[in-house]
């Protein structure tokens, strides 16, 4: 319907759009080249950053997890790289400010050219030597549910992509594409309950994927409803007494409706005083610029608003700032690395969780 | 500017952080004082429902109301269109005042008018700043957000021919534009302003101010035009009246200073019971309803919800994009509606793009919204066609 109506104004967009269409979406020259590579890399190798599944499920070694349960814990693909990822970032961002000079209207195909840069070459050079996988939060997590009387298993190699990012690309198609075999996945590893903990895929298994997958039987459930459930029979006490402001990440406020459950947790560990921003809390937090990619996308502009986000939890005097998103982390300490602030922390939910509990 | 001109312009994001800062405030304190505007809100939402599919219908039907009244109404398909009959009706060397409509600036009304020689001025102050400076709305209800008082010295010392100290009294300036303004009102043959909503069943448009140029631009003049799209037209008038309370309270009011309701032209029969046309008010009452690709996008079941939009601002001070790029991040409408306008009512597939994937889909607009427009989720419909091609 669009491209016929569009056709009389512009052909060659339409004509574009269209052999796009017929090969494959994933060049269309509409869709922002850091997009195309996470999508990409989500249809080829099953995760964002197009790394090796033992790669992503390095983390996990050492915590036995059994690879078969009815429970299994969600370990997604943010937060294993976020390390290189922030130095990904701080790369392209130091490379050549010019390049991002995004003018809206800015054509994406044109803007590539113009930049002579290619995000997937750049991409694959940073991971090419990512060793190291260090991944606290998800070991933090997994502690937490186990002193909690939860035993879950975790699929390691074989969990597959939610594909968050094809949704969020706009690539659909691509999306009920991969939620179907990654259902499969799930079913024939006899996954009945997942627990997840990265927003953006809790909300792929939770709410999108029922969307796309004919009588979605497994039952999803957030790390925080889990731990808030149980909290009147937790002891918590953190190791030393803190200020602490908690961001509220835009998936986990607006889109799974989990505000409360955060502020509960942080309010029941001794030790913690949690501190609030006026207008910008809960379901009126500020994106940190993350967005859904949207680093990716406009890798400046991000880092702006990641100061934005930054001064105005720092309006609350904290000692630690806490979150719980991979992405959130990432853009907050960059927020804080660019206002040249040292000594505050930001720290994921899941360790401050673990640390009281210890 | 480019948008990260824009997102460096330090004094830009001080205008954008303060005006923010108190829009929050006033909205909270204005839905304090009448907290029975959320539910109305709710209501108003179920008139929109009913009323965009309707909306050629509905235009009919205000048109035949308007004639009724002897003023004249009009369907427009396109902007084009809009722009034949306006300046049809206005001609040449014309002496033209003007309120702020969104309308206009979607169709590029005041440059069309302009450039057939005719002399138009902007009667809101914001607006005839932004027009003065040759510079481009940065928000629908306050156009010159961006412009600090030490340019708008700047800019009155030169148009008005005598000193505005950069350091003034920012009462100082309003009366020196008030002053330059007063006789163009009287003078003007023609006065054009959009309307915030309109009854279908009379044919009136509610018109809400608070500078009270646009009873001055719509009744001084001999002839009142006023370009309305097509999605302001609700049924009755007791919906109109809610309509625009909810408009202006989520746009930061608690009441507005005025509320004009017009329906025709100025009349009286005073003499001899005669009904004679043109008393105080305009003779001659025109009214353009514009379509526009309104009624393409209302074919849309994801993205018809953009219609609903009351144009209440609300939303601007809430995207973390604007509070950095302003105006800059969007096309005829700001922020990520401005993605839906680009490609359904404009057709330009590739600002489409460069808007949807600037959106962070955060949400926090869809939480303001009086209409609970989803703004992500038009997004992500929008991406798809994008992305994939629309079958």
């Amino acid at each position: 319907m669009l491209l016929s109506a569009c056709q009389s104004i512009s052909q060659d967009v339409s004509l574009r759009l269209e052999s796009v269409y017929e090969k494959t979406a994933m060049t269309s020259e509409l869709l922002p080249p850091g997009l195309a590579y996470l999508a990409d890399n989500i249809m080829t190798r099953q995760n964002i950053l197009g790394v090796t599944k033992e790669q992503g499920a390095q983390w996990a070694r050492g915590l036995d997890l059994p690879a078969q349960a009815e429970t299994v814990f969600f370990a997604g693909c943010g937060y294993q790289f976020s390390g290189q990822l922030e130095a990904l970032l701080s790369l392209i961002k130091s490379a050549d400010k010019s390049f991002i000079g995004a003018e809206l209207p800015m054509r994406f195909a044109q803007l590539q050219k113009k930049l002579g840069l290619n995000l997937p070459a750049v991409y694959s050079k940073v991971f090419s030597h990512g060793g190291e996988a260090e991944a606290k939060p998800l070991a933090a997590a997994v502690t937490v549910l186990r002193k909690l009387g939860i035993k879950p298993g975790y699929l390691a190699e074989k969990e597959p992509c939610c594909g968050a990012p094809l949704h969020q690309a706009g690539l659909q198609t691509k999306f009920a594409e991969n939620a179907r075999q990654a259902y499969g996945t799930l079913k024939s590893a006899g996954v009945r309950q997942i627990i997840g903990i990265v927003p953006y895929c809790t909300h792929a298994l939770q709410k999108l994927f029922p969307l796309y997958v004919e009588d979605y039987d497994i039952e999803v459930r957030h790390f925080l409803e889990i731990v808030a459930e149980k909290l009147p029979s937790l002891k918590l006490r953190f190791p030393h007494k803190v200020r602490v402001a908690y961001h509220d990440p835009c998936q986990l406020a607006r889109y799974l409706r989990l505000i409360d459950e955060p502020r509960q947790i942080l309010k029941a560990i001794e030790g913690i005083e949690l501190v609030e921003t006026d207008w910008t809390k809960g379901e009126w937090a500020t994106c940190c610029g993350g967005g859904g990619g949207f680093e990716a996308v406009f890798p400046e502009l991000s880092g702006i608003l990641a100061v934005n986000r930054a001064k105005e939890l720092m309006a609350t005097r904290p000692d630690i700032i806490v979150t719980h998103c991979p992405g959130c982390i990432m853009q907050l300490k960059d927020g804080l690395r660019q206002l040249k602030i040292e000594g505050v922390e930001v720290l994921d939910l899941a360790e401050v969780i673990a640390m009281a509990m210890a | 500017m480019e948008i990260m001109d824009a997102a460096h312009n330090e004094s830009l994001r001080l205008a954008l952080t303060r005006a923010v800062g108190s829009f929050r405030a006033n909205v909270k304190k204005a839905l304090e004082k009448y907290p029975h505007t959320v539910a109305l809100a709710e209501e108003v939402l179920k008139i929109k429902e009913k009323a965009i599919p309707e909306m050629a219908n509905l235009a009919r039907q205000a048109i035949a109301a308007i004639e009724e009244n002897k003023g004249k109404g009009y369907i427009a398909k396109t902007a084009d269109e809009a722009l034949d009959i306006i300046s049809g009706l206005v001609g040449t060397k014309k002496l033209i005042v003007k309120g702020k409509s969104m309308t206009g600036e979607e169709i590029g009304l005041r440059e069309h008018l302009e450039a057939r020689g005719n002399e138009v001025y902007e009667t809101d102050l914001g607006e005839f700043i932004i027009q003065k400076l040759g510079d481009q709305p940065m928000h629908i209800l306050s156009p010159s957000i961006h412009v600090p008082r030490e340019d708008v010295a700047r800019l009155f010392s030169k148009i008005f021919g005598k000193e505005i100290a950069p350091d003034a009294e920012i009462a100082d300036m309003v009366a020196a534009a008030r002053e330059y303004l007063r006789d163009k009102f009287f003078r003007a043959d023609i006065g054009i302003s959009g309307a915030n909503a309109v009854a279908a069943e009379t044919g009136t448009l509610f018109i809400i101010e608070n500078e009270g140029n646009i009873r001055l631009a719509t009744g001084a003049p001999p002839v009142h035009i006023a370009l309305v799209g097509m999605e302001k037209l609700v049924p009755s008038l007791s919906d109109t009246f809610k309509v625009s309370e909810v408009t202006w309270r989520y746009a930061n009011y608690t009441v507005p200073s005025y509320v004009s309701l017009v329906s025709g032209p100025s009349k009286t029969g005073d003499i001899e019971k005669v009904t004679t046309y043109g008393a105080h008010g305009p003779k001659e009452f025109h009214v353009i309803f514009l379509d526009g690709g309104r009624t393409k996008l209302a074919r849309y079941p994801k993205l018809m919800q953009a219609l609903y939009c009351l144009r209440c601002g609300g939303c601007l001070y809430e995207c973390p994009i604007f509070a950095v790029t302003a105006g800059h991040f969007g096309d005829k409408y700001f922020t990520g509606i401005g993605a839906v306008w680009a490609t359904i009512v404009n057709e330009d597939l590739e600002k489409a793009a460069a808007i949807a994937y600037t959106c962070l889909t955060c949400g926090r607009c869809r939480e303001r919204c009086p209409m609970k427009i989803d703004v992500p989720e038009m997004i992500l419909e929008l991406r798809k066609m994008l992305a994939e091609g629309e079958k």
